[in-house]
């Protein structure tokens, strides 16, 4: 399963982070310091997969984003990689043409798009429409 | 880069991003923070837009890495609200900011319980996201029930029924009880036949944790699994929006073939052969395409695949047939696939007799030993040790010391525990098991555990023909300029173990 979900930009600035384990404040922190500085140093040819404590960290940069998944020692990363950037194409869609301070200014509406595409830690919906006509359905109720 | 509504909460945004230092950064946020609490003690005066903007505003202030306590309650208090804008923000700040140890969790029990068994659809999806993401075990006693209703009742939609059924994941993690195992055998099999591939997929996720636990009651849904599979692999009946760069959804293939990973064995023939088929596809079929998500994707499924082949232990001939992709897939240059590469071959040791054909690969596996990428090094670690028998040992050893000389300290010690059971279990004869010690001792001292010089004494001690060549050895490092504290002891028991005529000879 994802245990959690971070987005962070190269200075380390949390701009999204969902967790589906039961955390304290402070281990969140160390938890979103500790991952940044594993990706943050990673060489671009690299692996998208490191370890970290006993799970893995499924990761990929967009622009000066990083989006990181931790998810489960026996998880398929591959699978994950692209769950990655499937939420990419979606906020894409939503935002047309996505940039950083897009999610900024919106974050209540990524945390919206993100409980649409998973839930409980795994994957709830796959297909891109079905969820952008979801946050078109609930644009109307606000 | 629009903001519906809420002007209030852009503006705050904006000041914190053009605060020139984190000190300045402080005193906005404090003063945010100061109001807010102020607003919300005076309860009275405050709209319910207001409320959500605040609780809004609280989040923010959070992600910024600040402390945020006071607002638990008025967030928990908001999912009670009447209207769908102001019960979102509950809903959605709540799951960020608590979790199933908090106590305030347990006094929103009854409005989401009362959610999710009431009318608004709307309402019942932020319900059971709000279980689905944070809900504990008393969530899991007091919803089971209600959750399992949504579940198969025929006039929800599948988006509340896909919710349904990852809610129900979490409760069952949390509590295993609460599956009625009974009822349930029949309604997963019904739940995998659905034709809209977002049920079936959350579905799929609720049949992986139910197998993983006990497997025997759901013996029904096994080739409803295979018809998932065989359904996605023929793209029959797959709706556009599913396929993934022309991949019929490869995440439900994957989660279907880990559910079969979970049982031991496949006995109906016509339900194997329908299986191998489809496998067969995939390992034939896939081919390296210059689409990197098209390719991730296509290979995702493929490793699955080989995953759930080696599970099966099959036919022979499938399984060269992994070996030999797993062979390719090492001395690829795309870094991901080498690494699977490495670690699938890993796992293939553990499963059958395929030690001779793995072996032929030694030579790439020892370049990967040498990568940049620690995450490739540690798989190549991992196969190196798995691979080494009594024919490889001394060049695996050889090439591992040599790693160990430029190895980075988090590696050290597995590596020389891993060298010194290898030494151990495979040495041609003592003398070079004693060399490797001792040079695993020169080269990683502070990660040599006492066990290991312990043993190599322990083997010189019961070995008098040993014993000239170790003392010889030992003499040898002691006279170099600079050793460390281990060596020294080793060294002084190997060599006060000598007995008198060997001993002789060697000190001079």
């Amino acid at each position: 399963m994802i245990r959690f979900i971070l987005l962070q930009n190269r200075q380390g600035k949390t701009r999204l982070a969902k967790y589906y384990i039961p955390l304290e404040e402070s281990e969140k922190h160390k938890v979103e310091y500790e991952v940044h500085r594993l990706v943050v140093n990673r060489d671009p040819k690299f692996t998208n997969f490191v370890e970290f404590r006993t799970h893995k960290v499924i990761y990929r940069r967009y622009a000066g984003l990083f989006f990181s998944l931790c998810v489960d020692i026996t998880d398929n990363e591959l699978a994950y990689l692209e769950s990655i950037h499937l939420f990419v194409e979606i906020l894409d869609h939503f935002f047309s043409n996505v940039c950083e301070l897009d999610l900024v200014f919106n974050f209540h509406k990524v945390y919206l798009i993100l409980d649409e595409f998973i839930l409980a830690g795994e994957l709830q919906e796959t297909s891109k429409r079905a969820i952008i006509e979801r946050m078109g359905e609930l644009e109307k109720q606000e | 880069m629009a903001l519906s509504g809420m002007r209030g909460l852009s503006v705050f945004i904006s000041d914190v991003r053009n605060c020139q230092n984190k000190e300045q950064e402080r005193l906005r946020v404090d003063k945010e923070l100061g109001n807010i609490r102020t607003r919300f003690k005076n309860e009275k005066g405050l709209t319910p837009y207001e409320k959500k903007k605040y609780v809004w505003k609280m989040l923010y202030i959070h992600m910024l890495g600040y402390d945020v306590d006071f607002g638990h309650m008025e967030a928990v208090s908001l999912i009670s609200a009447p209207k769908y804008p102001e019960k979102q923000v509950g809903y959605i700040v709540t799951s960020c900011l608590l979790n199933e140890n908090h106590d305030f969790l347990r006094l929103a029990i009854n409005t989401v319980r009362n959610d999710i068994v009431g009318r608004n659809e709307t309402f019942q999806c932020l319900a059971l996201t709000l279980v689905g993401n944070i809900g504990g075990r008393e969530f899991a006693e007091s919803l089971a029930p209600d959750v399992q209703k949504l579940l198969i009742s025929s006039s929800c939609r599948p988006l509340v029924r896909k919710k349904a059924a990852l809610c129900l994941v979490r409760l069952f993690r949390k509590n295993p009880d609460v599956m009625n195992v009974d009822s349930w055998s029949d309604r997963m099999a019904q739940l995998l036949d659905e034709r809209d591939l977002g049920v079936v997929t959350s579905s799929m996720s609720l049949l992986v944790a139910l197998v993983s636990n006990n497997h025997e009651e759901y013996w029904s849904c096994l080739p409803k699994c295979v018809k998932v599979l065989e359904r996605l692999s023929r793209n029959q009946d797959v709706p556009q929006e599913y396929t993934y760069y022309g991949i019929p959804s490869p995440w439900l293939q994957v989660k279907a073939m880990r559910a079969l990973q979970y049982f031991p064995t496949i006995e109906d023939p016509d339900t194997r052969r329908s299986l191998f088929e489809v496998l067969q596809r995939i390992l034939m079929g896939t081919d390296v395409v210059k689409n990197v998500n098209k390719n991730n994707a296509s290979h995702a499924v493929l490793f699955e695949a080989l995953a759930l082949v080696m599970h099966l232990d099959a036919e022979k001939e499938m399984m060269s047939q992994c070996v030999a992709l797993l062979g390719k897939f090492i001395a690829v240059r795309e870094p991901n696939i080498r690494y699977l590469g490495l670690e699938n071959m890993t796992r293939m040791l553990m499963v059958t007799d395929v030690q001779d054909i793995i072996k032929r690969h030694q030579a790439q596996i020892i370049t990967s030993l040498k990568d940049p990428d620690i995450s490739i090094r540690r798989r190549a670690l991992d196969l190196l040790y798995g691979m080494c028998d009594v024919s490889n040992a001394k060049d695996i050893v050889e090439e591992l010391l040599q790693y160990l000389s430029t190895a980075e300290f988090v590696m050290r010690e597995e590596l020389s525990l891993k060298i010194a059971i290898l030494a151990e279990k495979f040495a041609p004869d003592l003398s070079w098991y004693v060399d490797v010690i001792l040079q695993l001792i020169d080269k990683a001292g502070d990660f040599v555990s006492d066990d290991i010089w312990f043993r190599v004494v322990q083997f010189v001690t019961n070995n008098e023909d040993l014993q000239p060549y170790a003392a010889l050895k030992a003499r040898e490092y002691l006279d170099k300029p600079a050793i460390h504290e281990t060596m020294v002891k080793v060294s002084a028991y190997i060599l006060g173990e000598i007995q008198p005529s060997s001993g002789q000879k060697a000190w001079m």
